[in-house]
């Protein structure tokens, strides 16, 4: 195609014929069909993580049993079982527990917020801005489930070692060393865990307008 | 049926061009394009509402369409490799109209460039003003006028390169 010219193919490409694909009824049609947008992913994943960790707590606080495992590991480290003991981490266990889904409950809160604020009509930078403010408030709770996660095992940690000094109890090295090493490895994994799960569902969706916004900023910046 | 409703249909119907059209930029399948026109119609009935009528109906509609192709769809709309460029070209040289296979080769070589200089392009081959491109991406207008220069030249390389 010697001497291509944009410009003067301007014509063509406003002539092109494109052939109607949907009449009116399809259109209609279409308008019942769910949105398949990520944004809306990431809002309605958040809020199924919600549920299912409510749930979940609400059913270990009903049956107990969290505590009562807890309880077997103390027992496990010459730990006497009494009623004052078992009192106490029932209510550290709700404490916590309560405190942890009221901070999910404020981000899904949030995230609804912001969700809402992402209007399509607005220029795509700040469409692309908007997101990524609601990627920032995803990342935060990925941030303050891993601290909560650390929070509580230290939590769990020095209540372990308080009933153990209360009730005078040694414990002997290769005991102690090997409970130490496996809050350690059990703490390290979930943190892996969690933070892998976060970069499978959220990360791969957000790098594409990372990359957008990137380049709409590189033009914003060019040298004349 | 609400008479809203309607008339939103007629105006798809009316306009489907301009979305097939940003469907195809954004694609690279027929079942990808199918489900970003879908999308496209959803955002724009949704914002439908909105829409005041402060600027022109097709320029309200290259923003919500451009915006969902390439915030908001989550198929990936990678740019084609040039090394591609043969095999992309070899699937409409049969196509008998000799202006017809010069856009089909200019779809595949838009498609090469990222997401934002795709925009720019097709707003550009569409008349659209340079204020009105800028403001739909939010870039200011000389920086818009300035890419759009650099594309013209690339674009003119590319296009008589594979032609």
């Amino acid at each position: 195609m010697p001497d291509f010219d944009l410009d003067s193919f301007k014509k063509t490409w406003q002539e092109q014929p494109v052939q109607e694909k949907y009449d009116n009824s399809e259109i209609l049609e279409m308008l019942n069909k769910k949105s398949r947008n990520y944004v809306k992913y990431i809002f309605w994943i958040s809020v199924a993580e919600f549920v299912f960790f409510s749930v979940l707590g609400l059913f270990y606080v009903i049956q107990g049993k969290e505590s009562n495992s807890f309880m077997s590991i103390l027992e496990k480290l010459g730990a006497r079982k009494t009623t004052e003991l078992e009192g106490s981490l029932d209510n550290i266990y709700v404490v916590l527990k309560i405190m942890s889904l009221s901070i999910t409950a404020y981000f899904v809160y949030k995230f609804y917020q912001n969700y809402k604020k992402i209007r399509i009509e607005e220029n795509l930078k700040k469409l692309i801005l908007k997101i990524i403010e609601f990627k920032k408030t995803v990342n935060a709770f990925i941030l303050i489930n891993i601290l909560l996660l650390i929070a509580f095992t230290s939590v769990f940690t020095v209540f372990i070692f308080y009933v153990l000094n209360t009730q005078h109890i040694e414990v002997t090295n290769s005991t102690l060393t090997g409970f130490i090493i496996g809050i350690i490895i059990s703490t390290a994994l979930a943190i892996l865990l969690i933070w892998l799960y976060y970069k499978l569902v959220y990360g791969i969706i957000m790098r594409k307008l990372d990359k957008n916004l990137k380049q709409l900023k590189d033009i914003d910046s060019q040298e004349f | 049926m609400a008479s809203k409703e309607k008339e939103f249909a007629q105006l798809i119907k009316d306009n489907q061009g301009l979305i097939i059209k940003v469907s195809r930029l954004y694609t690279n399948s027929l079942e990808d394009e199918e489900d970003l026109f879908q999308e496209i119609v959803l955002q724009l009935w949704r914002s439908y509402g909105s829409f005041k009528g402060n600027s022109k109906i097709s320029t309200w509609m290259y923003r919500v369409a451009l915006n969902t192709a390439i915030t908001l769809f989550r198929k990936k709309s990678k740019s084609l490799p040039t090394n591609e460029l043969d095999i992309n070209h070899a699937d409409f040289i049969e196509d008998d109209d000799e202006k017809q296979q010069q856009v089909s080769l200019l779809y595949t070589v838009i498609k090469t460039l990222p997401n934002v200089e795709r925009a720019i392009v097709m707003m550009y081959l569409d008349d659209l003003p340079y204020k009105d491109i800028a403001e739909n991406l939010g870039i200011t207008e000389v920086n818009a006028r300035v890419k759009m220069n650099r594309l013209k030249k690339i674009l003119k390389e590319k296009m008589e390169k594979y032609a």
